[in-house]
């Protein structure tokens, strides 16, 4: 359906909806106008604002990431945060001052490098792993991504070890225009907001780069994903996740398969350590630390495993409560410490999810099936037609 | 140094042994790879201080513990049971979605006792509130560096290990935790009560890994993430040792507590070993232990995915 009919029939479209995409169309909604009030009345700083959308950004681009890997295929990967990390030290050890093997390349060469790095990784723990059974997997992902957090640690010739890789620059150095664009933009002073008057300083101008450079990595793995899901390849890899021995009686290469999906997952998750780099301008070995990997899994089942707009969903969710906690600190009453909140939190959520609804808020419906199809099919008197043609009554 | 390794090493297999029994009953009989284990852990240590702290030292000691401290180690086993009972009934019981969706779910449980944990007691390294020995006089000589503390964990989990075998092999109980780890349909048509069986095995394993935590707080010291860094470790030695069988499960544990505690020597082969120049030996740090057990655990898992003691899958 495109924009214009939407305009066109808001209402019509809105009863198109199924419960739960409406639901969340909700929260989407509250979501937007809460943060936009907080701008309008100065609570939130737009720069730290846009500093929120981009981490959602990176959030959302590693659940994609991950969601090619347990959404479409069913490995379960327990080590998103050793791509990650992978991600974010390549571009910094190829273009940070302080990087102490390369140093001060263009930072397109280190997304690169980070690319082919995360690749080799992939291929490395994947050509072990991924002929073990589930579980296995599981516990086998998450032990090497372990080592590779040791060895970032330790191996201080190649990465600085525990203190980290600092003189990051940002993304767009060394690319005309855009390098300089938060310099030559004038400070802006809007004074209509009832919070008081906000100058819009150099700071903003490269915060709102950066959401630049994750929304155009977000939107090319997006559409990457949505057309490789919807295409034969995708369909072989659902086939997988649902019975792997029937995609092997089909004459299909489940390892091969399973391979190319776990490489393509890794390199997404890779992107968002590259733009993690930039955006925070240092590295330290404690962002491969584990917790990373299981707010991304989180945010994907939490989504909808196996739905590209699931995961967007989940990534800003769990921004959400990453910062969201952080306010918390602010009311005093509080008697204990607001850090491990955030813990119970993802745990909890974990739990309710799996017990509840483990096919989570927006399970892939017709995001699977060509739009025309179900666009084209003829009418249907009730309401709800499109989600009944898409075969998701609660049977 | 080798002496001294070696019994470094026995102390702390003891307390990955007591850990990875646990983690393999449950795989065994519940079917599912429990990421909550080393958390439960966490539970027996943190149980245990609260009480060593309530009850004080009661007197006198053995083997430079005070008595307080072994009432203390039972109610970290028992605190430990209670809340694996009480997560297995609100939680696992009523979960409908295999042994993938269980653990996943097992991991929630990790991250809310461990939250849990660091809201009462901070995130904070502690200790408990036992001054610690001077290695004991007579084994000095040959290079040991034990204390008595030492002894009485290896011995504690001695005694633990062999009432397990005791219960497994000679009770009731224990044959029936056979049967079903076997085959629960069969042993439930044979009018095994799988249930309760089930149950029994949630208090056993985790009442283990309460003792475990207790004793890992001993040797080293207590902070929140104490057990879920041990996990790994402990699924390394299960593994090792064979998937779902507790004697796999000891013998994985202590070689995979040797290799962790024993990677020192690897730089100096060559002084140890006859026949290859002193200067020779593998370079790797021992900030590379863990690592080490995790690439022994892929291998397994690549190579013999039964384990040493697992039947052929």
């Amino acid at each position: 359906m495109s924009v214009r009919e939407i305009a066109d029939d808001p209402k019509a479209y809105w009863s198109g909806l199924t419960r739960a995409e409406q639901g969340v169309s909700g929260f989407i909604i509250g979501f937007v106008v809460l943060l936009v009030g907080g701008l309008f009345t100065g609570i939130l700083a737009p720069t730290y604002f846009l500093f929120l959308v981009g981490l959602a950004g990176m959030y959302s681009l590693l659940s994609l990431g991950l969601n090619v890997q347990w959404g479409y295929t069913g490995l379960i990967n327990f080590s998103v945060a050793a791509f990650f990390g992978i991600g974010a030290y390549g571009t910094a050890l190829a273009s940070a001052s302080s990087s102490p093997i390369a140093g001060n390349l263009a930072p397109v060469v280190g997304l690169l490098v980070a690319l082919a790095l995360a690749a080799i990784l992939a291929l490395l723990i994947g050509i072990p792993t991924l002929r073990l059974r589930a579980d296995y997997l599981a516990i086998a992902s998450i032990g090497l991504a372990e080592v590779v957090r040791i060895i970032i640690l330790n191996e201080e010739q190649v990465t600085n070890g525990s203190s980290g890789v600092r003189g990051i620059p940002a993304f767009f150095d060394g690319w005309p225009l855009l390098e300089t664009f938060p310099q030559t933009m004038p400070n802006i002073a809007v004074s209509w907001l009832p919070g008081g008057t906000v100058v819009l300083r150099q700071p903003f101008w490269s915060a709102l780069l950066n959401v630049v450079v994750v929304v155009s990595f977000i939107a090319a793995s997006y559409f990457v994903l949505r057309r490789a899901h919807r295409s034969p390849w995708g369909r072989v890899l659902r086939t997988i996740r649902s019975d792997e021995d029937l995609a092997r009686a089909l004459g299909k290469n489940t390892y091969r398969y399973k391979m190319q999906a776990f490489v393509l997952g890794s390199l997404i998750m890779a992107l968002a350590g590259v733009f993690y780099a930039h955006l925070n301008l240092f590295v330290a070995p404690g962002d491969l630390d584990p917790i990373t990997t299981f707010y991304v899994w989180v945010a994907v089942m939490l989504g909808g495993s196996g739905s590209n707009r699931g995961a967007l969903f989940g990534g800003f969710v769990i921004v959400a409560i990453r910062e969201g906690t952080r306010f918390l600190n602010a009311f005093e009453f509080i008697p204990f410490d607001i850090a491990p909140l955030r813990l119970l939190l993802i745990g909890v959520i974990i739990v309710l999810l799996m017990r509840f609804r483990p096919q989570g808020v927006l399970p892939p419906q017709r995001e699977l099936i060509w739009p025309s199809v179900v666009d084209d099919a003829p009418e249907q008197p009730d309401s709800g037609v499109r989600g009944a043609k898409a075969g998701e009554n609660d049977d | 140094m080798v002496l001294d390794l070696l019994a470094s090493g026995l102390v702390y297999s003891s307390i990955i042994v007591l850990g990875s029994i646990g983690l393999s009953l449950v795989y065994s009989i519940a079917n599912f790879a429990n990421f909550a284990h080393g958390d439960t852990m966490t539970v027996g240590a943190y149980a245990a201080l609260v009480t060593f702290g309530a009850v004080g030292s009661l007197g006198g000691t053995v083997l430079g513990l005070p008595y307080g401290f072994f009432v203390a180690l039972v109610v970290g086993i028992g605190m430990a049971a209670l809340v694996a009972v009480v997560t297995e009934k609100v939680v696992y019981e009523a979960m409908d979605v295999g042994s993938i969706g269980l653990l996943i779910t097992s991991i929630g449980i990790a991250f809310v006792y461990r939250a849990v944990i660091q809201m009462g007691f901070g995130a904070d390294f502690t200790r408990y509130d036992i001054s610690a020995l001077r290695p004991i006089d007579a084994l000095l000589p040959y290079g040991i560096r034990v204390t008595l503390h030492d002894v009485a964990i290896v011995a504690s989990a001695t005694v633990l290990v062999v009432g397990l075998h005791v219960l497994l092999q000679y009770t009731d109980l224990g044959r029936k935790m056979r049967a079903m780890a076997d085959n629960p349909d069969l042993a439930r048509v044979s009018g095994i009560r799988t249930d309760r069986v089930k149950l029994a095995t949630w208090v056993i394993g985790a009442g283990l890994a309460g003792a475990g935590g207790v004793f890992l707080g001993l040797f080293s010291r207590l902070a929140p993430r104490m057990g879920f860094d041990l996990l790994l470790i402990i699924f390394a030695a299960v593994i090792l040792g064979g998937i779902g069988s507790v004697y796999g499960a000891m013998l994985g544990g202590v070689l995979i507590g040797m290799v962790t505690q024993l990677t020192p020597i690897l730089s100096e082969l060559g002084t140890i070993l006859p026949l290859v120049p002193d200067s020779w030996g593998i370079p790797i740090g021992i900030e590379y232990a863990n690592a080490i057990a995790f690439v022994i655990m892929v291998a397994v898992l690549l190579v013999r995915p039964s384990g040493i003691a697992g039947e052929a899958v």
